[in-house]
């Protein structure tokens, strides 16, 4: 809930952001950007280039060296305790390496996202259905996680991402060892929250799914803005 | 309503993935709760045994002779000077062969031969109630040695006086067994909840990720500890109980333990040990957490 702060069109601020990981690795330099409500952004670089740094500085996994950085007008990495916590119920991030639990099976693995904000337990379960037809893993239901493919993990970890209905998705390279059939159900996924009001931030080398996109493209390279592309649809 | 339905699938997983350790520490706080509150029950016992005695307690003050009715009121005023006293029986010679040939009842006949003047006069003295602690009787003892005529006075000392000592070292011990059960209950809980957090890192970190609260990660690992200090003290009192019983079939017939009616922990302390047990349990699973998520 936000109470001091006017809903305003601007879902993400980062201005002047550094991330120096010690001793001296330059993972970020003086990055700016602003990033509007229900927008869908595209960050992309070389491997290196510091795209997961930025997606961890904006959930707050990692604390900036320098600048501000405001997620829905609040400064997140200044933020702690259930303040942060109910900020982190508002954004879905699925991970590059995709943190799943691996002894539980893929239903529990998405469920965790959806009890922690306390949704109904029948809610819950209709809307892991859901996901799963949606990313066509539904006979994986009760698989262990531990036991998929790459591939399936790294679905299950984008459904946990988008199940809680989050207003901000963050996404780290969501096709890397997905096919072309497998990618266009996931870009269809993640269109579909973007159409339904979330911001989605998505942080890829995968040429395909940025190409020819309405969307901004901000190309990061050694942790420096190198280009934004695009933008007319904003 | 989900918030409880969360925390009890939680507290369920908990208990699968480290029920050995969580039985050890169940195990050692129902065993620290039994001796406690052992010590603590022989030493109420004793404490009311001691009561008892101290009704009882009288003063026998002998005589070198049999005071006359005027000799009496001197000595009446007299003791009466030092502190004010329940009640004073001069007892003479003949009322006290008395009552010694009734005390003998079978033995009567080895009396026959003895002059019936063979036992010394004495004064009965009943201290107040008020007249509490070893010191004071003492003091009393002493006072009246010093009354003219007496030969000595008697209270049965040495018995008192063990009787006294024994039930200070029994405060020792349950202080010392109290100091135990804090111990093992706080550490213990503490230390198998630790287990039980290192177990699952990886999960605690990604509920934190996904927006958690402290409460949200809290609750099962309080909740498992407060059923720890329900359960273990609960327990611990059953086998107290059982053992009590079992005691007092055993030694029910005549003897000792019939001269004193030995009785249970009071409701009010029963509650109380399994009120103070869940706290401590609590704060030992309180301690362990909080210093995980203050990480
Ligand atoms: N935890 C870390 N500690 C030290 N260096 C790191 C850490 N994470 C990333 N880096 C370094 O920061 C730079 C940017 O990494 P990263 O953000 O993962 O890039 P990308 O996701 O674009 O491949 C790389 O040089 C990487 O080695
Ligand atoms: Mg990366």
């Amino acid at each position: 809930m936000i109470l001091q702060q006017p809903e305003t069109d601007t879902m993400i601020e980062m201005i002047k952001v550094s991330k120096i990981y010690p001793p001296d690795v330059t993972a970020l330099s003086d990055v700016s950007v602003t990033i509007g409500r229900g927008e869908m952004f595209f960050v992309i670089g070389m491997s290196g280039a510091g795209k997961t740094t930025l997606l961890k500085l904006l959930c707050s996994m990692e604390t900036p060296t320098n600048g501000l950085i405001e997620v829905a007008g609040k400064p997140i990495h200044k933020m702690k305790g259930s303040a942060l916590a109910r900020l982190r119920q508002k954004i879905g991030v699925a991970y590059q390496d995709f943190k799943l639990l691996d002894d539980r099976t893929t239903a529990e693995n998405i469920a965790i996202s959806m009890e922690v904000s306390y949704k109904k337990p029948d809610i819950i379960r209709k809307r892991v259905i859901d996901l799963l037809e949606q990313l066509n893993l539904s006979d994986k239901h009760d698989t262990i996680t531990g036991e998929l493919s790459r591939g399936e993990q790294q679905r299950v970890a984008l459904a946990r991402a988008v199940a809680n209905s989050p207003t901000l998705i963050l996404v780290d390279e969501p096709t890397g060892n997905l096919d072309a059939i497998t990618t266009e159900r996931v870009m269809k996924l993640l269109n579909k929250c973007n159409t339904s009001g979330a911001t989605v931030i998505i942080a890829t080398h995968d040429g395909s799914i940025y190409r020819n996109t309405p969307h901004r493209v901000m190309e990061l390279s050694r942790g420096r803005m190198h280009a934004m592309h695009g933008g007319e649809s904003v | 309503m989900n918030f409880w339905f969360t925390v009890f699938r939680q507290v369920g997983r908990n208990l699968r993935q480290t029920w050995p350790s969580q039985l050890m520490t169940l195990l050692t706080v129902t065993l620290s709760v039994l001796i406690f509150a052992f010590f603590y029950l022989v030493y109420t016992n004793m404490l009311t045994i001691g009561d008892k005695l101290g009704d009882d307690l009288r003063l026998i003050v002998y005589l070198e002779e049999e005071p006359g009715p005027e000799m009496q009121q001197q000595l009446l005023r007299k003791i009466t000077s030092f502190d004010e006293v329940e009640a004073i029986h001069f007892i003479s010679r003949t009322q006290a062969y008395d009552r010694f040939s009734q005390q003998m009842s079978r033995n009567r006949d080895v009396l026959e031969d003895m002059p019936r003047d063979f036992l010394p006069a004495s004064i009965e003295v009943v201290p107040l109630k008020t007249l509490r602690g070893l010191k004071q009787i003492k003091l009393f003892s002493e006072y009246l040695a010093k009354l003219p005529g007496t030969i000595k006075v008697q209270y049965g000392k040495d018995w008192i006086e063990r009787f006294y000592s024994f039930t200070n070292l029994l405060s020792i011990v349950v202080f010392l067994s109290g100091s135990l059960l804090i111990l093992t209950a706080v550490f213990m809980v503490a230390y198998t909840i630790r287990l039980t957090i290192m177990g699952r890192q990886a999960e605690l970190e990604l509920l934190k990720l996904v927006g958690a609260t402290n409460n949200y990660i809290r609750t099962p690992f309080l909740l498992e500890g407060l059923v720890q200090g329900l359960l273990g003290s609960a327990l611990g009192l059953l086998a107290l109980y059982l053992l009590f019983d079992w005691i007092k079939d055993r030694f029910s017939g005549p003897g000792l333990f019939n001269l004193f009616e030995f009785t249970f922990l009071p409701v009010q302390t029963f509650l109380a040990i399994v009120l103070v047990s869940i706290l401590l349990c609590t704060v030992g699973s309180f301690t362990s957490i909080q210093k995980y998520l203050r990480i």
